[in-house]
C-alpha cells in the first residue's frame, strides 16, 4: 500500500463515506449491469460473438458508427470554440449588454433534444423564415439546403454550448485580475494574456467539458435523425432499437460500450495531459476579475458583430417554439403563420385536465432529491479522488463512470430484474415498484458528469489554501466546509442545476422504472403526444416544451439569477474585499437556493 | 447557512426513505374493505380513453391506476418486473405481443365469462391466456388528389416498389419499434414464408423489403405523414384507421385506403391477466366487466373501435364497423410472426432500413 492509501485510511470520515459509496457502486452500479449483462450475453450459459459479426458484417451500423465519432471530434472543435467565445464576450469583455448576450446565450440551458432541432427548422429548415427570406435573394436556390452532416454539427454546436456556459463561467472568475494586471504592465497583448494567463487557468474545466461535448456528439439522437438525411445517420437510434428488442440487447450492449470505451480513452488521455500543471493563480492575494476593455477599435466592432450575431441565432428558435406553440399542428408543418393560426386550443387540453400538474410535481420533486443528493455526495466524492491518488481510488473513479457505458434502457432494465427479488445488499427488501428504485437510477445517472465537473474544479484551488488552514489549527472538516466548499460552490450550483433541468422530461428510466401512482412527466408527455394517438399532436410537444423552459428557467434563476443579485448587494457591503473566502459567500449563499423546489 | 443545508439533507432524506418504503403492492393489501385498486398497463388508454374508462368503471365498482405507456415498452418492463409483477391485467397490445409474453410466462390462464362470445382464433385459443377485445386494420393510405383516376394509385404494398411511378413517392418508417409499423412489415414478409429462406422468408421476400425501403422515403421524426402529404413531400404511407379521420381534418388533405386482394393486416388488441398478482380474483372480474357487450359497445361509440364481441358489433359505431368491415383480412399465420419478428426487425435495422 502506497503513502496516499495510508493518509487516506487515516481520516474517519473518509472510511465511513468510502464504504457507503463503495457499498452503492456495487449495489447500483455494478451488479445489476453484471445480471443484466450475464442475460444478455451468455443467455444459456456460454458466451456468444454473435454481436460483433452481426454489427461488423452491417453497413448500416458501421456507416452510422462512423458518423457517430465524426460528428464527436467535429463537435469537441467546434463547441469548444463558440464556447469560449461566448463566455469570453459576456463575462471577460467589456462588451456592450454582456448581461442581454448571456441571456440569449443561455437560451440552450432550458431546452433541447427534438424540440430544439424543431425550433432550428423553423428557422433553417424547408419552410423556415431563413430559408424563404434566402429563395427571395437566390431563386434557384435548394429548399433542402440545410441538411446533411454540415447541419447536424451547426445544430448541435449552437445547443451545445450549455456546459461551456455554465462551467468555464465560474473557472473564469477564478482568475486572479492582478496576473491579468501584472502582463498588461509588462507589455503583453490582449491575445497574450488570453492565451498565457487566463486559458491555463481554464484549462481543467475546458478539458471537461471536452469529455461531456464528445461524448454528446457520440450519443447525438435527435438532430441527426431529423436533419442527417440518408448520408448522415448515428448509432443512437439504432442502439435505441436494439435496446428494446430482448434478442436484439446483446447488439445494443455492444454498441454502448464501443462508445462508452471511446470516452473513457479520452477521458484518460485528458487526465494525463492535465496531471502536474498548475491551474490557480500563484499571488498570494487573488482578486476578482474585471471585465477587459478591447482596445483595437476594429477588433472591438468584430467582436460586437459576431456577438450580436450568434446572440440572435441563439434566441430565434426557442422564440419561434413559444409562438409556434400557439398554433395547430399543419401550422406547424407548413411553417406558414397567418393571424386565423393562433389558438388557446393546445394550452387548454395540457392545462385543464385535472391530473395534469401532477406529473410536474412528481418530476420536480424526482429531479430537486437526485440532484441535492448527488451534488452533496459527489462533494465529498469529488475531492477524495482528486486528494489521494492510489489504485482504489482509480478504480473506484473508474467504476462511477459506469452510467456513461450503457444505455440507459439498459441500466433502468438491470435495476429492476435484479431487484424485483429480495437481495441481501438491500436488506432483503424488494425495490422493484418503490418510489426509491427511480431515484436510485437518477443518481446513479447524474453522478458521472457531476464528479467530472467538480473533479475539475478541485484542480483549480491551491493546495497552499487548506495547508494554510491546517498550520492555524482548523480541523479537516473545518477547513473543507469554511475553505473550499466555497470556492467549489459555484460549479456545485451548477451541475445541480444542469442535473435538475435534465431530469424533469426524462422518459427512458422512467418509463421501467415508475411507480403507476408517480408518474413522471416524461411519461405524460410522451402519452400526449405519441404518434400513435388518434390525431397528430406536434402541437403538444411544443406547449410542454414551452412549459419545461419555464419550470427550467426558473431553476435558473433560482441559481442565477437570485445570486447576481445577492453578489450586487455583497459588492456594495464590501467594494474592496477580495480575498477567495469572501468573494465566495456570497456564492455560497446560493447552494441554499436549488434546494427550495425540493418542498414543492 | 450550514443549518440551511442540515435541514434541507435531513428533509430530503427522511422524505426519500419514508416515501420509498411504500411499494404499490404492500399499500394496496393493507385495507381489505375499499375495492382494491388494479394496476392495469396500456398502450390504449390515450386521447382520453384512460380517464372515460376510469370514470366508468369507478361506477361499475372498480378502482383502477392505468399505466399508459408504448406498446414494446409494456412487454420490456412486464417481463423484467416478471418476478415480482406490479401488473394485475394488461390490455391493448397486439397478438404478436402478447404471444411473446406467454412464451415468458408472464401471464395467467383465465376464461372470461364472455369467451362465448369472441373468435377465440384471433386470441390464445389453445392456452387461453389472453383474449380478443378490439380489432383494427393497417393501411396503405394515399393523396387522393395525387392520382386523377383511382386505378392509377396503389392497390397494394408491393406495387410501391414494383411500379417506376411510386419510386420516392411514398413514406417508408425510419424507427422499427411501431406497432403499426411491425404490422405492415409482417404483411409484407408473410408474403413470402420459406421454412428454408432465412428467418422463415425466402430471398425475394428480403429483396422485396429492401427495394421497398430503398425507393421509400424515411419518415422524419416528429413530422407525421400526413403533414409530409399536404407539404407534396409523398403521396402514400402507412395509417392504421382510427387515425385517418382526424388526420384528413387537421391537414386538410383527402385521402383514400388500398384495398389489397391479399387482404390487409389486422390488428387485434388483446387483454390478458397478469401472472403472480394479489388480486386475481378482483382481476378477473374487471376482464368480465371489460370485455363484457355493455362496456366494449359503449368504447366503440365514444372512441370507434370494433369490438371483437359479437353481442357488442350490434350497437357499435356503425362508421367504424362498415369502415372495417370493407376490408378483407389477410392470412397471417400469426404464431409464425411472433416467432420471427424480433429477428426480423433486427435484420431490417441493421441492413435495410434507409436512413
Amino acid at each position: 500500500m502506497n503513502g496516499s492509501a495510508r493518509r487516506m485510511l487515516r481520516s474517519p470520515l473518509v472510511l465511513v463515506t468510502g464504504a457507503v459509496l463503495l457499498w452503492f457502486v456495487f449495489a447500483f452500479l455494478v451488479f445489476p449491469n453484471l445480471v443484466m449483462l450475464r442475460e444478455i450475453f451468455f443467455p444459456d450459459g456460454s458466451f456468444s460473438t454473435r454481436a460483433f459479426a452481426k454489427l461488423w458484417s452491417s453497413d448500416r451500423a458501421r456507416a452510422s458508427l462512423r458518423n457517430s465519432f465524426l460528428l464527436a471530434a467535429v463537435l469537441s472543435v467546434t463547441v469548444n470554440v463558440v464556447g469560449v467565445f461566448i463566455v469570453l464576450a459576456t463575462r471577460y469583455f467589456a462588451l456592450r449588454g454582456a448581461r442581454l448576450l448571456w441571456l440569449g446565450y443561455a437560451t440552450t440551458l432550458v431546452y433541447g433534444g427534438v424540440v430544439a432541432v424543431s425550433g432550428y427548422t423553423f428557422v433553417y429548415g424547408e419552410h423556415g423564415f431563413a430559408t424563404r427570406l434566402l429563395l427571395d435573394i437566390f431563386p434557384g436556390m435548394d429548399p433542402a439546403w440545410f441538411s446533411g452532416g454540415p447541419a447536424v454539427a451547426v445544430v448541435m454546436t449552437l445547443t451545445g454550448t450549455s456546459h461551456h456556459l455554465l462551467f468555464l463561467t465560474s473557472a473564469l472568475a477564478r482568475v486572479d485580475h492582478q496576473t491579468v494586471e501584472a502582463a498588461q504592465q509588462l507589455g503583453a497583448s490582449s491575445w497574450r494574456i488570453l492565451r498565457q494567463v487566463v486559458l491555463p487557468v481554464l484549462k481543467p474545466t475546458l478539458f471537461a467539458v471536452t469529455v461531456l461535448t464528445f461524448l454528446g456528439g457520440l450519443t447525438a439522437f435527435a438532430a441527426p435523425q431529423v436533419l442527417g438525411g440518408r448520408d448522415f445517420q448515428t448509432i443512437t437510434p439504432m442502439i435505441l432499437t436494439f435496446a428494446g428488442i430482448p434478442s436484439s440487447r446483446d447488439l445494443a450492449a455492444t454498441l454502448a460500450v464501443v462508445l462508452g470505451v471511446a470516452t473513457l480513452i479520452l477521458l484518460t488521455v485528458l487526465n494525463r495531459m492535465q496531471a502536474g500543471g498548475t491551474y490557480f493563480s500563484v499571488s498570494k492575494v487573488p482578486s476578482a476579475l474585471r471585465r477587459q476593455r478591447i482596445t483595437n477599435p476594429v477588433a472591438n466592432a468584430v467582436v460586437h458583430v459576431l456577438a450580436y450575431a450568434l446572440f440572435a441565432v441563439y434566441l430565434i428558435p426557442p422564440l419561434l417554439i413559444v409562438v409556434f406553440s400557439f398554433t395547430n399542428a399543419s401550422t406547424i408543418a407548413s411553417g406558414r403563420i397567418t393571424p386565423g393560426s393562433f389558438t388557446l386550443a393546445n394550452y387548454r387540453q395540457v392545462l385543464t385536465d385535472a391530473a395534469s400538474s401532477w406529473p410536474f410535481v412528481v418530476s420536480i420533486g424526482y429531479a430537486a432529491v437526485t440532484a441535492s443528493v448527488v451534488i452533496v455526495l459527489m462533494l465529498f466524492v469529488a475531492r477524495v479522488l482528486q486528494k489521494y491518488v492510489n489504485p482504489v481510488t482509480v478504480a473506484v473513479e473508474y467504476l462511477l463512470h459506469i452510467p456513461w457505458m450503457l444505455p440507459s434502457t439498459l441500466t433502468a432494465l438491470g435495476l429492476v430484474i435484479t431487484y424485483s427479488v429480495p437481495r441481501a445488499m438491500v436488506g432483503d427488501t424488494v425495490l422493484t415498484g418503490t418510489l426509491a428504485l427511480l431515484a436510485i437510477a437518477y443518481i446513479a445517472a447524474k453522478i458521472p458528469i457531476t464528479l467530472r465537473m467538480l473533479k475539475a474544479t478541485y484542480a483549480g484551488i491551491p493546495d497552499n489554501l487548506e495547508e494554510a488552514a491546517t498550520l492555524l489549527g482548523a480541523s479537516g472538516p473545518h477547513t473543507f466546509r469554511r475553505v473550499l466548499l466555497p470556492l467549489v460552490l459555484p460549479t456545485a450550483a451548477a451541475v445541480s442545476a444542469l442535473n435538475f433541468n435534465s431530469l424533469l422530461d426524462d422518459y427512458d428510466t422512467s418509463v421501467f422504472l415508475a411507480h403507476p401512482l408517480y408518474e413522471p412527466l416524461g411519461i405524460a408527455i410522451q402519452n400526449a403526444t405519441r404518434s400513435e394517438g388518434t390525431s397528430d399532436n406536434t402541437a403538444l410537444t411544443l406547449v410542454y416544451a414551452v412549459l419545461l423552459m419555464a419550470v427550467s428557467g426558473l431553476a435558473m434563476w433560482f441559481v442565477y439569477g437570485r445570486r447576481a443579485a445577492s453578489r450586487r448587494t455583497a459588492r456594495r457591503d464590501r467594494p474592496s474585499t477580495a480575498h477567495p473566502t469572501s468573494a465566495a459567500d456570497a456564492d455560497a449563499a446560493s447552494l441554499t437556493r436549488p434546494t427550495p423546489t425540493a418542498s414543492h | 447557512m450550514r443549518k440551511t443545508i442540515t435541514a434541507a439533507v435531513a428533509v430530503l432524506a427522511t422524505g426519500l426513505i419514508a416515501t420509498g418504503c411504500t411499494s404499490p403492492s404492500t399499500t394496496a393489501t393493507a385495507g381489505t374493505d375499499a375495492p382494491e385498486t388494479l394496476v392495469v398497463y396500456s398502450n390504449s388508454v390515450s386521447d382520453g380513453r384512460g380517464d372515460w374508462l376510469k370514470k366508468e368503471a369507478d361506477i361499475a365498482g372498480f378502482k383502477l391506476r392505468l399505466v399508459d405507456l408504448g406498446g414494446g415498452d409494456i412487454r420490456n418492463r412486464l417481463l423484467a418486473e416478471k418476478a415480482n409483477p406490479i401488473a394485475d391485467v394488461t390490455f391493448g397490445l397486439n397478438n404478436v405481443y402478447f404471444e411473446s409474453l406467454k412464451k415468458a410466462k408472464v401471464l395467467d390462464a383465465y376464461t372470461p365469462s364472455w369467451a362465448g362470445k369472441v373468435d377465440a382464433s384471433a386470441g390464445d385459443e389453445a392456452g387461453k391466456e389472453y383474449w380478443p377485445i378490439v380489432r383494427e386494420p393497417v393501411m396503405l393510405v394515399y393523396n387522393k388528389a395525387a392520382y386523377t383516376k383511382p386505378d392509377q394509385a396503389p392497390s397494394d404494398w408491393p406495387d410501391l416498389w414494383t411500379k417506376k411511378q411510386f419510386a420516392k413517392r411514398y413514406e417508408v418508417p425510419s424507427d422499427l419499434g411501431g406497432a403499426t409499423t411491425q404490422m405492415v412489415l409482417a404483411g409484407i414478409l408473410s408474403r413470402y414464408r420459406d421454412d428454408k429462406g432465412d428467418l422463415g422468408v425466402s430471398q425475394a421476400g428480403w429483396d422485396a423489403v429492401k427495394a421497398y425501403f430503398q425507393d421509400g422515403v424515411p419518415a422524419v421524426p416528429g413530422t407525421d405523414l400526413y403533414a409530409q402529404i399536404a407539404a407534396g413531400k409523398v403521396d402514400a404511407g402507412q395509417m392504421w384507421l382510427a387515425g385517418k379521420a382526424t388526420r384528413e381534418q387537421q391537414y386538410k388533405v383527402s385521402t383514400e385506403a388500398a384495398h389489397p386482394k391479399t387482404g390487409v393486416p389486422m390488428v387485434v388488441q388483446q387483454v390478458g391477466l397478469v401472472k403472480g398478482t394479489k388480486k386475481s380474483a378482483e382481476a378477473k372480474k374487471f376482464i368480465d366487466w371489460f370485455g363484457s357487450a355493455k362496456v366494449q359497445a359503449a368504447w366503440s361509440k365514444q372512441f370507434q373501435t370494433v369490438p371483437t364481441n359479437k353481442d357488442a358489433l350490434a350497437q357499435a359505431d356503425p362508421a367504424a364497423v362498415s369502415a372495417t368491415d370493407s376490408f378483407t383480412e389477410q392470412a397471417i399465420d400469426w404464431a409464425f410472426v411472433a416467432q420471427h419478428l424480433d429477428q426480423w426487425i433486427e435484420k431490417i435495422e441493421l441492413d435495410y432500413l434507409a436512413n
